[in-house]
């Protein structure tokens, strides 16, 4: 029983992942900074953030609802939490069964129904405008995501995703096999991220900060907490998704290997974060629908006959 | 293609040189000769004439003259322009700008500048 | 759906200024806005009247930080043609030398604006780095970057020794080459000109109804450029190429920007190579005989227009300013009709906002 408080409180639990979210945070702003001829901010901004945050007054406007801007973020939080829960870190997994992976994609899913019911529990006309623009969002990259994802599920015969890290022990990193995959895979995980070019909801230029505009104090500290947290558990999934044989194959230098895929995961994300330029909800909609969902299927597909 | 590297190419380019901002305070400024910073006076050459009081656009000059070889030539920090229109209207020259930095202060003091001072008990 | 409104301003991330908008959208479509002004009105013209003609060259300059050198420009050339005086040759290239260099920071600003509203951080910072070159060199000469305290009465305030005309070359090759490099990508980049392309169309005829003027009445086909129809020495010299693109949707409005920036790169060259030598002010009397005289110029923004009427003193008795920027904002709640919402960045962008020359 200790063990497993263990796991939920320390590693991959509730510490470890905080800490590797604000790891993310600091080393996404730094690398966005450097591209950009910037300084970028010293290695403890992110955690003196959300001290600051942490110890700011609570603003409520007359008429928002206090009880329920406070359980959404906690809500969101446990949700990715034990999300994080079921991916193996380095090789090491601590719960694991057949068929999280349909789980981790579900409990991943619960933050942007939570932006947006945030956005509608707001006042402001802001965020009622990005709290609807965030589930147009994730009518366009949520279906090719979930389409892309069974490809390395179909290759490895499980649902889980241990089962799948193992499996590329014998087979080789299926990025190998599914290119495509990979780079869908990818850009679904900026959609959810609702980052740099796909962060329409909470442009600033135009919705001044989307669903989140009116929270304040412990209520956003948590919001960013979140989506630190939701980064850092996406970048787990397709590490262990698509480089997985690393992790178990040199069981001595599988700890390093594993860092250096997930540092090559935020280095891509920053990257694709400065060059493109934020998309229009409509050209969203149409580059989901008439280039992701083909794409994915076509993939699927191939890897189908290559099983058959 | 090609210009889809161009914007990758600048970020890589950024990546590896040095960045633009300058740690000031802690890094040393390097202004150039020619920035119009604080107000210095050549004490000597000033005759009380009152001609850069005339033409400051902002006030920030005042002269108090007791009598014909007495008065005090005062300069507000705060109210200056730094546009060097007092340095143009001298004759003798004796008012100008330095390239020094005019900070922020929480000292009320430093809002009032005396730029000479002569009475009957100096020369 | 129904209607809602949303104010963008006087408080927004989109704007540099306060400026009210009250824009009805439907769904992710405008229906169309109201405008408020006046959030910076600081009565200059008013201020003018009460304080002499060399006060208020450095008031006149703090009517817009952007173009503030062409405002100071103007207004001394209304008075010198009021006092019968003539700018020596040298100081008349030294204004026109800063005028384009203003020009240039101002469009690579306005560069910068436009990538930060549609999302390309990265583009924005760029162009502000190579803003950076041309504010070192105007600081360089003039000892200030944005506030340049370089028109006096009768000419100009400093000259050029030879060391700051070397500097000079020197650094124009070098903004040249950086800047063509962010003129290459705003000029190529797949996700801008998807952005921008066919948004917001305004016709030749609804910008003569408004009597829009500047790169926004070049971008729909009307031909207007007072460097070139009623230039003041030396640009009589200077051989201009007026840009005109026929599209008038915001890419057009983009791309002449980015070709105007070229053009003033290669006048600034032509004025380095023919700045004569010589003398750079004239003495001028502080007391401006009575008349009345209107002068033009070309701002980064359009034609800017000043009227200035003396009474015999050392204050002017009235001082009318026009500014480009303030009919092209009665334009913008036309073009925000038939727009999306994610559009309206693009638009505001276009017009190149400066509502502190609007407001005066």
């Amino acid at each position: 029983m200790f063990r497993g408080i263990f796991y939920l409180l320390f590693f991959p639990g509730l510490a470890f992942q905080v800490v590797c979210g604000l790891a993310f945070e600091w080393m996404d702003r730094k690398l966005l900074a450097r591209f950009q001829r910037r300084v970028g901010p010293p290695w403890y901004q992110p955690l003196a953030d959300m001290i600051k945050l942490f110890s700011k007054e609570d603003l409520l406007p007359e008429g928002a609802s206090g009880v329920v801007e406070m359980l959404l973020p906690l809500l969101s939080m446990s949700a990715v939490l034990t999300a994080g829960l079921y991916i193996p870190i380095a090789g090491f997994t601590s719960f694991s069964f057949e068929g999280d992976l349909i789980v981790i994609q579900f409990l991943m899913s619960v933050p942007t129904l939570a932006y947006y019911l945030a956005g509608m529990a707001s006042v402001g006309i802001y965020s009622f405008l990005g709290g609807g623009r965030s589930i147009l969002q994730y009518l366009s990259y949520e279906v090719p995501l979930l389409i892309t994802i069974s490809g390395p599920a179909v290759m490895a015969g499980s649902w889980s995703v241990a089962q799948i890290s193992q499996s590329q022990v014998s087979m080789g990193p299926f990025i190998i096999f599914q290119p495509l995959g990979f780079i869908l895979a990818t850009v679904g995980l900026i959609g959810k991220l609702k980052r740099d070019p796909l962060d329409i909801p909470s442009a600033s230029s135009e919705v001044v900060g989307g669903s989140l505009t009116e929270f304040s104090g412990a209520k956003l500290g948590f919001w960013y907490l979140v989506m630190n947290i939701q980064a850092v558990v996406g970048i787990f999934l397709l590490v262990n998704l698509y480089f997985g044989w690393s992790n178990v194959a040199l069981p001595d230098v599988a700890i390093g290997v594993f860092i250096l895929e997930c540092l090559l995961m935020v280095a891509i994300l920053s990257a694709v974060s400065a060059v493109f330029a934020r998309l229009r909800i409509d050209q969203l909609a149409g580059l989901g629908w008439k280039i992701l969902v083909p794409l994915s299927l076509v993939q699927l597909g191939f890897v189908i006959l290559m099983g058959v | 293609m090609r210009r889809r590297h161009s914007l990758f190419h600048a970020i890589i380019d950024a990546l590896v040189s040095r960045p633009d901002t300058v740690g000031y305070p802690f890094a040393e400024l390097d202004l150039p000769e020619s920035y119009r910073g604080a107000i210095v006076i050549d004490a000597d050459n000033c005759t009380g004439c009152g001609l850069c009081v005339r033409d400051c656009p902002t006030g920030a000059l005042k002269l108090e003259k007791k009598s014909r070889d007495e008065f005090k030539l005062i300069h507000y920090p705060a109210r200056c322009a730094y546009c060097s229109q007092c340095e143009n209207s001298c004759v003798r020259g004796a008012i100008g700008h330095s390239n020094a930095l005019v900070g922020a202060t929480d000292r009320p003091r430093e809002l009032v500048v005396v730029l000479k001072e002569k009475n009957e008990n100096t020369d | 759906m129904n209607k809602i409104s949303i104010p963008i301003g006087p408080h927004h991330p989109l704007l540099k200024e306060p400026l009210s908008m009250i824009i009805d959208i439907s769904g992710e479509r405008v229906l169309g806005g109201a405008l408020r002004l006046g959030y910076v009105h600081r009565g200059i013209e008013k201020m003018a009247t009460q304080r002499t003609y060399v006060q208020d060259v450095h008031l006149i300059e703090r009517i817009c930080g952007i173009c503030s050198h062409v405002h100071t420009t103007t207004f001394c050339l209304a008075v010198e043609s009021l006092l019968g005086i003539e700018v020596p040759p040298r100081g008349q290239y030294i204004r026109a030398l800063m005028c384009e260099l203003e020009r240039v920071h101002s469009h690579l600003l306005w560069l910068g604006i436009l990538a930060k509203n549609v999302g390309l951080d990265t583009v924005f910072m760029h162009a502000w780095h190579d803003r950076e070159l041309a504010l070192d060199m105007m600081e360089g000469i003039s000892g200030g970057r944005v506030s340049h305290a370089a028109n006096q009465i009768g000419g100009v305030r400093f000259d050029l020794s030879t060391q700051q005309e070397e500097m000079i070359s020197i650094n124009l090759v070098k903004l040249k080459q950086q800047v063509s490099g962010v003129l290459d990508v705003i000029e190529n980049e797949p996700a801008l000109l998807a952005r921008t392309q066919g948004v917001a169309p305004v016709s030749a005829e609804m910008i003569k109804d408004y009597c829009v003027v500047g790169p926004v009445a070049r971008a729909s086909g009307v031909d207007v450029d007072m460097r070139r129809d009623d230039p003041w020495p030396p640009y009589d010299q200077l051989d201009v190429n007026v840009i005109v693109l026929p599209e008038g949707d915001a890419w057009a409005r983009t791309l002449i920007r980015v070709l105007e920036t070229r053009e003033s790169l290669r006048l600034c060259e032509s004025i380095m190579q023919q700045m004569p030598d010589g003398p750079v002010a004239e003495r001028a009397k502080r007391k401006v005989p009575e008349g009345e005289v209107i002068t033009r110029s070309e701002a980064p923004r359009g034609e800017v227009f000043y009227y200035l009427r003396s009474d015999g003193s050392d204050k002017p008795a009235r001082l009318k300013v026009r500014t480009p920027t303030l009919p092209v904002l009665s334009l913008l709640p036309v073009q925000l009709s038939a727009i999306h919402v994610a559009d309206i960045p693009v638009v505001l962008a276009g017009i190149d906002l400066c509502v502190a020359c609007a407001d005066r």
